[in-house]
Parts: C-alpha cells; sequence; structure tokens
C-alpha cells in the first residue's frame, strides 16, 4: 500500500487542510456565535467578482478577490445591524449581489481559463505559492485569536454587555470581519469553496452539542475540522473519493454523532447550545 | 442517402415536458449561467447575422472545429456564425436566447454531435425555423466508446453515465454524452469524414455554388492526407507511447496512431481530480518514464503543473481544439495548424 507521505502534493494537501482546518474552525466559531454561519458561502461566492474585476481591470485576482470579500463582509456587518431579527438576510442580500455582479462581469472576460483557474480550487493541487500563503495567512489569524481571545468571548455571547465592559467592540469585529474575509478568499482559491465554507460551520455545530464552554467548543471544532480534513484527504487517496466532498461528510457524520451523544447526556445540556437554542 | 439533413419541420412536437440534460449545479452556479447568458446578450452585437451575410449561405457551426470546416468547404459563398464564443470551454457552454435568434435566421445548424454539444437536442427542439438544414457533422464517423482506447481509467467513465438519463428517445441515431468520445476531429482521418458531410450539406443548401463546394472539399481532403501523412510518419517512431493530458479529449488520435492517453479528467473537462487519480497518474508517470505533462489552454493548468511538478515533468500545451481563443484565430490560427503544432508538441514530448 503506497504512503500518503511519499508523495508531495499530498504532504502539501495535508498541511494547507490542517492549517485552513484550524484557523477556519476558529473564525467558525465566532461566525457562528453571531449568527453569521453561511457567510463562508455568501463570501467565496461574492469573490468571484473580484476576480472577474481583477481579470477586467488588470490587477491580480486573487487581489481583486480578498478586495471584494472584506467589502461584502463589512457590508454584510453593516445591513445585520440594521435588520435586527432578520439578520440572517444580509447574508443573503450581500451574496446575492455578489453573485449578480460576478455574472456580469464574467461576461466580459476572454478567456475561460483564466477565470476557472481563480474560480475554483483543489485540495489536491495546490501550488508552492499558495502553501506560502496559506501558512502566513494562518500564523496570523492564530495570533489575531489567541490575542483577542478574552474580548472574542464577551462579544460572542453579548455585544451590548461587552460594549459596557469596556471590550472595544467595533474594533474587534472589524480585525475578524477582516480576517474571515481573507481567509475565505485565499481558501476557496486554494482548497475550494465548498471545504470552506462548511468547515466554518459544521464543525462548530457538532462542537457545540457536546461542549460546555466557549473554550472547549473551539477546541472540539477544531479537532472535528482537522480529523475531518485529514481523513477525507486519506480516503481520497486510497479510495479514490472526491475530497472536498468527503471531508465535509466526514464533519457531518461528527456532527451527527456528536448530537446523539449530546442528547443522551440529556438534562446536562452544554451552557453554549442552551444559550443558542 | 441524404437522410442526415433532417429538415426541422418535425421538431417543434413535445416542447417544454422534458427536464432537460443540462446539469443544474448549485442555484448559485446557475445564477450565473444565466447572468453570464444575459450579458452575453447585451454585449452581443457580435452575435446574429450582418448585412454581410446577404445573399450568402447563414451557417451557425457550434464550435470550432465546425466553424473551421464550414468557412473551409464554404469560402465565400457563406457567412459562419460560432455559437460557442471563442475562448470558451464549450464542455460547460450553454446557449442563450440570443443564440436561438441566430438560429431562427440561419440556413444551416452545423454541429459536431457524438455528445459534444449535450444542449443541442433542446436547441433544435425550441426552433421555430422549418428551413434550418440540421447537420450532424460526425455523422458518418466511426464513433469510439468512452474508454475504449485505454484501460488504466475506467473508473472515470461512471462520472458521465448519469448524463444520459434525461436524454430523449426521437432521434434513433443521436449519440449520448458519456458513451462516445465526442472528439472526433483530433484524427484527421475524421476531419476528412465531417468535411465530406458538410460538403454535401452545403451543396444541397445552395446548389448553384456545388463546383466550388466540391473543389474546396478536394483541397480540404488533401490537407487532411497531408496531416494524416504526417502524423503517420512521426509518432510511428513511437508507437504506444503513453501520453498525459488534461482532459481525455484525444481517443481518437491515440486510437489511430497508437498512442495510449492518460487523462487528468475524463472526458468532460469539468470534474476535479481525486487524491487517488493523482497518485495513480504520478505512479504512471514514473513507470512509463513520461517526460511531459500536457495542459490545455482553455483549462486550469494547476492540476497539471502540480503532477508536473512532483515528478519533474515539463509542461507543455496540447489542443483538443474544441475552442481556439480570438487571439489565436485573429493570428490566423486554424485546425490545420493546430494540429501542426500539436504533432510538434507530441514529437518534442517524447524526447
Amino acid at each position: 500500500m503506497p504512503s500518503i507521505l511519499q508523495y508531495a502534493y499530498m504532504q502539501r494537501a495535508l498541511l494547507v487542510g490542517c492549517l485552513l482546518a484550524v484557523i477556519v474552525a476558529c473564525l467558525g466559531t465566532v461566525m457562528v456565535h453571531k449568527r453569521l454561519s453561511l457567510i463562508g458561502d455568501a463570501l467565496s461566492h461574492s469573490s468571484l467578482s473580484g476576480v472577474a474585476l481583477g481579470l477586467l481591470l488588470g490587477f491580480n485576482p486573487i487581489v481583486g478577490a480578498v478586495a471584494i470579500c472584506i467589502v461584502s463582509a463589512f457590508a454584510i456587518e453593516a445591513i445585520r445591524k440594521k435588520l435586527g431579527n432578520h439578520s440572517e438576510m444580509a447574508v443573503a442580500i450581500v451574496m446575492s449581489t455578489g453573485i449578480g455582479l460576478a455574472g456580469v462581469l464574467s461576461g466580459f472576460v476572454k478567456s475561460a481559463a483564466d477565470f476557472n483557474s481563480f474560480l475554483f480550487g483543489s485540495i489536491v493541487a495546490i501550488s508552492g505559492f499558495e502553501t506560502r500563503l496559506v501558512v502566513i495567512l494562518a500564523v496570523i489569524v492564530l495570533l489575531a485569536f489567541i490575542l483577542l481571545y478574552k474580548e472574542l468571548f464577551y462579544i460572542s455571547f453579548d455585544e451590548q454587555a461587552a460594549a459596557i465592559s469596556g471590550v472595544p467592540v467595533g474594533a474587534v469585529n472589524a480585525i475578524f470581519t477582516i480576517l474571515t474575509a481573507v481567509t475565505v478568499s485565499i481558501a476557496a482559491r486554494t482548497v475550494g469553496a465548498l471545504i470552506i465554507s462548511s468547515l466554518m460551520v459544521v464543525p462548530v455545530a457538532a462542537a457545540m452539542s457536546i461542549a460546555r464552554s466557549y473554550r472547549t467548543t473551539i477546541l472540539w471544532a477544531v479537532f472535528v475540522s482537522i480529523t475531518s480534513t485529514i481523513g477525507g484527504l486519506v480516503l481520497s487517496f486510497y479510495l479514490g473519493l472526491k475530497p472536498g466532498g468527503t471531508i465535509v461528510l466526514l464533519s457531518v457524520a461528527f456532527f451527527l454523532v456528536f448530537r446523539t451523544i449530546g442528547f443522551f447526556r440529556s438534562g446536562a445540556k452544554s451552557t453554549v447550545s442552551s444559550k443558542e437554542v | 442517402m441524404m437522410s442526415f439533413l433532417k429538415k426541422n419541420d418535425t421538431r417543434n412536437r413535445e416542447k417544454g415536458n422534458r427536464s432537460g440534460p443540462f446539469r443544474r449545479g448549485l442555484a448559485g452556479t446557475a445564477a450565473l449561467a444565466i447572468l453570464a447568458g444575459g450579458l452575453s446578450t447585451l454585449a452581443g452585437c457580435r452575435r446574429g447575422f450582418g448585412k454581410d451575410a446577404q445573399g450568402k449561405v447563414k451557417v451557425v457551426a457550434t464550435i470550432y472545429p465546425m466553424y473551421d470546416f464550414v468557412k473551409r468547404i464554404g469560402g465565400d459563398y457563406v457567412a459562419v456564425n460560432m455559437m460557442v464564443p471563442a475562448g470558451t470551454e464549450p464542455h460547460a457552454w450553454e446557449p442563450s436566447s440570443r443564440d436561438m435568434l441566430m438560429l431562427e435566421e440561419a440556413d444551416l445548424f452545423v454541429y459536431n454531435g457524438a455528445g459534444m454539444e449535450m444542449w443541442a437536442d433542446d436547441l433544435l427542439e425550441s426552433v421555430q425555423n422549418k428551413d434550418l438544414i440540421v447537420v450532424e457533422a460526425s455523422r458518418n464517423v466511426e464513433l469510439l466508446k468512452v474508454g475504449e482506447t485505454h484501460d488504466e481509467d475506467h473508473e472515470h467513465d461512471e462520472d458521465d453515465a448519469h448524463e444520459d438519463e434525461a436524454h430523449d428517445e426521437n432521434h434513433a441515431h443521436e449519440h449520448h454524452h458519456g458513451e462516445y468520445d465526442p472528439h472526433v476531429w483530433l484524427s484527421p482521418k475524421n476531419a476528412e469524414k465531417e468535411l465530406e458531410t458538410i460538403a454535401e450539406a452545403l451543396i444541397k443548401a445552395d446548389p448553384d455554388h456545388a463546383d466550388t463546394y466540391r473543389k474546396n472539399l478536394e483541397e480540404a481532403k488533401n490537407a487532411c492526407q497531408d496531416l494524416d501523412r504526417a502524423y503517420t510518419e512521426e509518432l510511428e517512431k513511437h508507437e504506444n507511447q503513453y501520453i498525459v493530458v488534461a482532459h481525455e479529449a484525444y481517443g481518437y488520435l491515440c486510437h489511430e496512431y497508437g498512442l495510449t492517453q492518460i487523462g487528468i479528467e475524463g472526458v468532460s473537462a469539468d470534474q476535479e481530480p481525486d487524491a487517488a487519480r493523482m497518485r495513480e497518474i504520478i505512479d504512471m508517470v514514473e513507470k512509463y518514464g513520461i517526460k511531459c505533462i500536457f495542459f490545455e489552454e482553455l483549462v486550469d493548468p494547476k492540476v497539471a503543473k502540480t503532477i508536473a511538478e512532483e515528478t519533474g515533468c515539463r509542461t507543455m500545451a496540447l489542443s483538443p481544439l474544441d475552442g481556439l481563443t480570438q487571439e489565436d484565430i485573429d493570428a490566423g490560427r486554424d485546425y490545420f495548424s493546430v494540429m501542426k503544432d500539436n504533432l510538434e508538441a507530441l514529437k518534442a514530448s517524447f524526447e
């Protein structure tokens, strides 16, 4: 049986996959608590219009994707605050705008290959440049996450109370909005939008079913995210399954198992999930 | 004998009661496609037949080889519009309402068939143009089943199987995508047959210029035979060699000249490879001492580059000719020049 690690593309897939799994699970925990679980979907779709814009106006499409993603993320934040009870519509509105814009702009892009190469990432075909980019990104996101851990913790539960106790809510929100936007736009190009938008939500949902605190929620989410990524790559390598879909389905399996465990623990509902219900 | 020249008057039955064979992806993708279609309508002055088409046979050709072949036979007596825009990968393309309008004006619709234009059935069914002559160019070509020229990747065949389901049974001779490899023109011998079929149709549509069409056909056939000789001569030395290509488009070429293709992707160019397939290809590259990974200009070369990097191969472009870019067309490249470039690339890849 061939060994996974003897192939450079698999080493890269594992490294980049795991790094992204960690930071996406962290960012996902923040976003899910803000009721923005579909933000990964919305941003990865919106970033397409940035790619098209970059190709049309002659600047680097990845820069275009990152820029549009940041704009979209802030637009979601802004609309979300105005909509009150219907904050999830903010995500839908921004996603529609992004897809619409991408559709219109793509009509002007001449070469389909240029466009496609920036639209779809594949975890088994990651370039050296992408690897370096993801490593840098992961370091930045993790640092921000660790340094701002307390602030995030407050904001995730109650923005107003956090603000009253002196947490710079606006600044922290802005930092994580930017980090999420940058992560999604780069990761969608590197490993594919499917993996990113799913790993932002499903591992967090799984973790919330059994974890009893904010900290354990994050740790379980990271665990589920990494295990699904490695498991998906291994299955893809030996059984010839499509890597993206396999990774996502594994994380869903974790969700179901954890949910069942949580159910049998019954009365002892975790603080996190009871807050969510 | 001219049974393939189907007049379109029987085609308006049964409109709208089929779920089309189009693969609808995520809602997002669909919305994107619709919007893109809408935009090409706005920007679409280039589409439709202009004034200079007057007095000429108006032909709508689907993909680049069809366009090139029609121009070659028809010369100045035809006005040809290419349906799938230059630079577009045809496997993922679908027609817009503007294309329908273009068909309403046309005298002749030339498509490759054999499953290349999966939307052709739907399109023809909703066209009102009763005088439209429909030509399936691959009609007289002996089709190869998908995977017939190579034995190492049957697992990818199943990917296309689901596309057959929604096809209707109206056209008994129609070939479904997934069943046959549609890229017939990559063998010069098949190109010759397609040229003949197209010439016959043009002669029928415009008998006044039959002599010119026949003369042009002779010239084109000679060029095909020259091409075939060049391919035979050069590739004879490399019989039983393997080539690694972006998608399995080269079945006819390989079949004709004794090569074996290893496709990174299946016969449609839009599937993501899995980790096991990557491993198989890398192992084969090492086992057979392959020195070059071919990519296509219209498909993202990312996977090809990853494999090349892993194995220390070079990458080179090999065109399946299913779509030339506008720059290529403007630069005067055509079927024969691209086929010659391909031969040069193949030769170089074995050295």
